[in-house]
C-alpha cells in the first residue's frame, strides 16, 4: 500500500473541489451533531425513566375492620412471593405522621378530626417494575384490602399505572422521532458526500480511464476517493464533536443552576467523541464508495 | 505473443468491428496494422487489452486466454501492455515524471525504483530537462515521447500503439518510430495500428491489413499500398 501516495491524492483533491467538499463537510456536521444531542438526550431520559421506574411501587390499602391476624397474614403472603423485593408495613400512626410532616405548618385539618381515618398499608417494591400490574392485581379481590365498593379498577390498591405508561410510551415515542430524524440526515449525508465526490470524480473521469489502462486496480483507483470521503466525514465530526461537547456543558450547567430537581447525567465524553468520529468517517467512506461503484465497472 | 483464433466482435448497433480474424504474432515481432477507419485497427487493439470481449473466438496474449481471464487479474495483464494512443492520455495536472511514475506506481514498486527508472526512462526518450513541467506546457511531439516513456517504463513484453503519429508531422513521428524501433530492439512485441503510409514503407516490417474488419494482406516486409 502506498499510504503516502494515496493521501496526498486524496488531499489534493479535497482542496481543488473545495466548495463541494465544504458543504459535504457541514451536512456531516450537522447530522452528526444531531446525532449527538440525540445520544445526549438518550443517555439523560433513559437515566430518568430508570429512576422513575425504580420509584414505582404497590401500595395496598388495608380496612380499618381488618384484624392483626389478617394483617399479618397478608404480610407474610407478600413476602412469599418471588417478584417481591422489599415489603414494608405502614402503621395507621405512621399513615398520620406522614401526612402531618407534609402539611407542615397547616395541621389545624389533623386537629379538627377526631381519630386516625387514615388506612395502614403495605409499600411493596418489586424486582422488575415491568411486573407492577400483574403483582398489583392479586390484592384487587382481596377481602381485607379498602376498596370503595364497585370501583374499577379497585382503588384499594395504587401502583401508579397510568403514570409511568404515559410516561414511558412518550419518551419512546420522543426516541424514535429523533432517531429516525438522525438517520434520514445520515442518508442525506452521505448522498452529499457521494455527490460531491462524483463530481470530482467524472472531471477525472479521463483519468480513471488512463488509470485503468496502466493496469491499476480497483482498489487502487479507490482508495484517494475513499480517503477524501473519510477525511470530509472525520472534519465534519470532528466540528460537530466540539460542538456537543460545548452545548452540553453549557445546558447542563444552566439545568444544574435553574432546574434544580432535574438530575442531570455527566455523559461518557469519549465514548460519545468516538462514536461521533467514527460514524463520520463511516458516512465518508460510504459517500464515495457509492460514487465509484459506476465508475469502475471493467 | 498475440493469437487471434476466429474472432469474431459486432458491436450494438450490427456495425462490425472484426469478422472471423485469424492471427499470429510472434513474440520480438514488429507489425504493423493499416487500414481505413473504421477498418477494425480499434477494435482489435481494445480485444487485447481486454477492453472489449469477442462475440466468438478466442483471444490469447503472452499465452494467456484472455477469455478465460478473471475480471479481477485484468489489471495484472494489462501491467504487462504498454499502450500508446494517438491522444497520449496524459494525466494533465500531473508533471511529466509523476505521468510515468504512475504506472509505477500501480505496481506498487517502491518509491526508490520510481526516483531511479522514471529520470532514466525520460533521458532516453530525450526528455530528461522537462520531468517537472506538466503536459500542457510541452509540444504534441514531445507528449507522445511522454506516453512511450510510460508505456515502456515497466518494459512490457508487448507494446501496442494506436496511431501514435496520427497527431503529429512527419518529422516528429519519424522520432517517435525511432523510439518504437528500439524498443523492439530490445526484445519488446510491438504492434502499431496505422495509416501512415510513408512510415509503413519505409520500415519494411510485417504488415496485417484490414478492410471492413477483415484481413485482407499479411505479409513479411510488406507495403502499405
Amino acid at each position: 500500500m502506498q499510504f503516502k501516495f494515496f493521501f496526498s491524492e486524496a488531499v489534493n483533491s479535497l482542496f481543488k473541489n473545495w466548495v463541494m467538499s465544504v458543504a459535504a463537510i457541514v451536512t456531516v456536521l450537522v447530522s452528526m451533531f444531531l446525532l449527538g444531542i440525540v445520544m445526549i438526550l438518550y443517555f439523560n431520559v433513559e437515566d430518568v425513566i430508570k429512576d422513575l421506574r425504580d420509584k414505582l411501587e404497590i401500595e395496598v390499602f388495608i380496612k380499618n375492620t381488618a384484624t392483626q391476624d389478617e394483617i399479618n397474614q397478608l404480610g407474610e403472603e407478600i413476602q412469599a412471593m418471588p417478584e417481591v423485593k422489599t415489603v414494608y408495613f405502614v402503621s395507621k400512626e405512621e399513615a398520620l405522621d406522614r401526612m402531618r410532616e407534609s402539611l407542615g405548618e397547616n395541621t389545624d385539618i389533623l386537629d379538627a378530626m377526631s381519630g386516625n381515618p387514615l388506612p395502614a398499608s403495605y409499600e411493596i417494591a418489586l424486582k422488575d417494575p415491568e411486573d407492577i400490574r400483574m403483582v398489583a392485581e392479586r390484592f384487587f379481590d382481596n377481602p381485607i384490602v379498602d376498596n370503595t365498593p364497585g370501583s374499577d379498577p379497585p382503588d384499594g390498591v395504587k401502583y401508579g399505572a397510568e403514570t409511568s405508561e404515559r410516561v414511558l410510551r412518550f419518551t419512546t415515542m420522543l426516541l424514535i422521532g429523533l432517531t429516525s430524524f438522525v438517520a434520514l440526515l445520515t442518508v442525506a449525508s452521505v448522498l452529499l458526500i457521494s455527490n460531491t465526490i462524483r463530481l470530482s470524480i467524472f472531471a477525472r473521469r479521463r483519468e480513471i480511464e488512463i488509470m485503468r489502462l496502466v493496469g491499476a486496480t480497483n482498489w487502487f483507483i479507490r482508495w484517494p476517493y475513499v480517503l477524501e470521503g473519510i477525511f470530509t466525514g472525520v472534519m465534519g465530526a470532528t466540528v460537530a464533536a466540539v460542538l456537543i461537547i460545548l452545548s452540553n456543558n453549557m445546558f447542563s450547567n444552566y439545568i444544574r443552576e435553574n432546574i434544580v430537581w432535574l438530575a442531570v447525567q455527566d455523559i461518557p465524553i469519549l465514548w460519545m467523541t468516538v462514536i461521533v468520529i467514527g460514524g463520520g468517517a463511516i458516512v465518508g467512506a460510504l459517500g464515495s464508495g457509492m460514487a465509484l461503484r459506476r465508475f469502475l465497472k471493467v | 505473443m498475440i493469437k487471434f483464433e476466429n474472432v469474431t466482435k459486432h458491436y450494438d448497433m450490427g456495425n462490425v468491428g472484426l469478422q472471423d480474424v485469424n492471427v499470429h504474432i510472434e513474440r520480438g515481432e514488429f507489425a504493423f496494422l493499416v487500414g481505413h477507419s473504421g477498418s477494425g485497427k480499434s477494435t482489435f487493439i481494445r480485444l487485447i487489452l481486454k477492453e472489449l470481449e469477442p462475440n466468438e473466438g478466442t483471444v490469447t496474449v503472452a499465452g494467456r486466454n484472455l477469455q478465460r481471464m478473471r475480471r479481477s487479474a485484468v489489471p495484472y495483464h494489462r501491467r504487462n501492455i504498454g499502450c500508446v494512443f494517438q491522444d497520449f492520455k496524459l494525466l494533465p495536472n500531473k508533471t511529466v515524471a509523476d505521468n510515468v511514475a504512475y504506472s509505477l506506481r500501480v505496481t506498487n514498486q517502491p518509491a526508490r525504483a520510481i526516483r531511479r527508472k522514471v529520470p532514466e526512462i525520460l533521458q532516453l526518450v530525450g526528455l530528461g530537462e522537462k520531468m517537472n513541467n506538466l503536459p500542457d506546457e510541452l509540444s504534441a511531439g514531445e507528449q507522445q515521447r511522454v506516453s512511450v516513456a510510460r508505456a515502456f517504463v515497466n518494459h512490457p513484453s508487448l507494446l501496442v500503439a494506436d496511431e501514435p503519429t496520427g497527431n503529429l508531422d512527419p518529422d516528429t513521428s519519424v522520432g517517435i518510430m525511432q523510439l518504437l524501433y528500439r524498443i523492439n530492439r530490445t526484445g519488446t512485441t510491438v504492434l502499431m495500428a496505422t495509416h501512415d503510409r510513408e512510415m509503413v514503407d519505409k520500415m519494411r516490417k510485417r504488415v496485417i491489413a484490414l478492410e471492413g474488419g477483415r484481413i485482407i494482406r499479411d505479409e513479411d516486409k510488406g507495403l502499405y499500398r
